[in-house]
């Protein structure tokens, strides 16, 4: 579905420019979990970025992300529009702050309904109660406020947002990063499903070693702005070849050793 | 009794609001020993936060009792709270509102000591800087940089943990301490914490990171919706968990060639009685009744009733 050669990202400021992303090249497939894995500061975020064209002005983009056809680094605005939400749709640590404390969650979900497709408001309220339920968030949340709603249930009224326009690609920067364990696996649990269910392709991007480890097909490890490393989970725990997936394996492996 | 640094008894605590009072903490037991690590793990709105608050007087408990280096709680006069806390160490949960924004990393780290009237400004910032070194804060330019303008969610964590060690605790209450610090430098911070527990320190930390108390904590409480349903050593409590909100908990771990699995949504259950019987695949009509937290073995004890089954 995505297919993106040397990608490179640089932002500049008056005094410097910072590359963040430098050379990436990675596919990522319908149907699929790729996970994006590194530590902060490692480009991830500015990889999920610049597939979505939502950098600073001023940040230089260089290389090919082809979507479908499409060509992502030369699409205009107009264009570009059309993909978000439509084609991939955007998850993000705090998405469930993002939700407007003075509507109803079911009112923000048709919203995106009748702004983007031109659903009716009836139908798009109907559609928003499915679109609810289908990440486990009964009738009744359709007229509650974020402010009712814990922590895990927003982050899932945003993923129902996120999959409202049937995207083919969901992209989730650090979707379970505020949460607790309980509720992360019923985040990741309603991501998964929706992926399958849905045939969509997810782009995990976490800090979290194990969370990728244990959810994704494919996985890539960023390390300042490099792709140092891809492969299936288990190719990568069996033989990582890059020493930084090295350090984060044993960093992780202190804790997983009792842990799991 | 006297190796005792901290004990809640019967611990409640309400919060009261216009729609009714929550509790935030229902009869819950906690001890810490002389140089024991205890580790309080649960999910978010569990009590772990309130428990803590409470063990430094810093919320009042609506019921039970709580020890604190020898001293009743409910018994000491403001004073004597403020020289009990003292001797206590803090690590909030929140290290953007717990360090003080305007000043610099050395002076918010030495701060404490010269609140306390332990030392001078030199002879506190050189105990400072020792500490931040130690926490991996080794760069002088650093020190002086403002707290508010150039320190990461990670480091200003490390200057909090630097504040609540700078005093030299006999007792050390951490909230998340680690929470914001990358994979490697959370080992990091928690060898130094746990460190200075086998010096003899007592550790009491609230997590909801379940492996991270079992590598770094002697004891694990776990607690639900404010009950503390069951206690034990870390590493027996995580390889055989015997209360079910446990067994919930650890199979919601992520780990490598491991399905992360999310606990079953809530059932109807119209009894009260157990606080987790709505979301329990093993109930029955007893859970009707509240169990108690009580001992199944010397060093264990679960709030279940079908803990004592064997088999299950």
């Amino acid at each position: 579905m995505i297919t993106m050669r040397d990608l490179s990202i640089t932002y500049r400021t008056a005094a410097r420019s910072v590359p963040a992303v430098r050379s990436v090249s990675l596919d990522i497939p319908r149907g699929r979990i790729t996970a994006v894995v590194g530590e902060s500061g490692g480009g991830k975020s500015s990889l999920v970025y610049g597939i979505l064209r939502l950098l600073p002005p001023g940040t230089v983009l260089s290389g090919s992300v082809d979507f479908d056809g499409m060509e992502l680094t030369r699409a205009d605005e107009e264009e570009m529009r059309e993909f978000r939400w439509k084609k991939a749709a955007l998850v993000t640590q705090g998405a469930m702050n993002s939700l407007t404390p003075v509507l109803t969650v079911g009112y923000q979900v048709a919203e995106v309904l009748r702004v983007r497709l031109g659903i009716p408001g009836d139908e798009a309220r109907e559609r928003a109660v499915e679109l609810l339920a289908m990440t486990n968030l009964p009738a009744g949340y359709a007229g509650k406020y974020p402010h009712e709603l814990s922590g895990g249930e927003k982050q899932r009224a945003v993923i129902s947002m996120a999959v409202s326009c049937s995207p083919d690609l969901l992209i989730a920067d650090e979707p379970t990063s505020a949460l607790d364990v309980i509720t992360q696996a019923e985040v990741i649990a309603t991501l998964v499903r929706m992926v399958r269910e849905k045939g969509m392709g997810l782009l995990l991007v976490t800090h979290d070693l194990p969370l990728a480890l244990s959810t994704c097909d494919e996985m890539a490890v960023m390390h300042e702005g490099r792709l140092v490393e891809r492969g299936t989970p288990s190719q990568i725990v069996a033989s990582p070849s890059h020493d930084h997936t090295r350090r984060l394996l044993s960093a992780f492996g202190l804790m997983a050793r009792t842990g799991s | 009794m006297s190796g005792l640094l901290f004990s809640a008894k019967n611990l409640s605590v309400s919060f009261h609001s216009t729609r009714g009072n929550v509790e935030a903490l229902r009869k819950a037991d906690v001890d810490v020993a002389v140089g024991e690590s205890v580790a309080i793990v649960g999910e978010s709105g569990s009590g772990k936060t309130t428990l803590l608050r409470a063990g430094l007087g810093l919320v009042a408990p609506s019921a039970g009792s709580i020890m604190l280096l020898g001293s009743e709680l409910s018994e000491c006069e403001s004073r004597e709270l403020i020289l009990l806390r003292r001797r206590c160490g803090y690590i909030p949960q929140d290290p953007f509102g717990c360090v003080p924004p305007t000043l610099n990393a050395l002076d918010a780290a030495s701060e404490p000591i010269r609140i306390a009237d332990r030392g001078n400004r030199g002879k506190a910032q050189e105990k400072a800087r020792s500490l931040l070194v130690e926490l991996g804060l080794d760069d002088p330019a650093l020190w002086k940089e403002r707290v508010r303008l150039s320190l990461s969610g990670g480091q200003r964590q490390r200057v909090s943990i630097a504040r609540a060690l700078s005093l030299d605790p006999e007792f050390l209450l951490a909230d998340e301490p680690a929470s914001m610090q990358d994979a490697a430098n959370r080992a990091e911070v928690m060898t130094i914490l746990r460190h200075r527990a086998r010096q003899g320190m007592g550790l009491l930390m609230a997590t909801h990171d379940l492996p991270l108390a079992a590598a770094f904590a002697d004891r694990v409480a776990v607690m639900y919706r404010g009950a503390v349903v069951e206690t034990g050593p870390s590493g027996r409590l995580v390889e055989n968990p015997l209360h079910p909100y446990s067994m919930a908990l650890i199979a919601a771990i992520p780990g490598i060639g491991k399905e992360i699995k999310p606990p079953q949504p809530a059932r109807e259950w119209p009894f009260g009685g157990c606080s987790f019987a709505p979301r329990c695949p093993f109930r029955t009509d007893r859970c009707r009744e509240a169990p108690l937290l009580s001992p199944v073995s010397p060093s264990r004890s679960v709030a279940c009733w079908n803990a004592r089954e064997p088999g299950r």
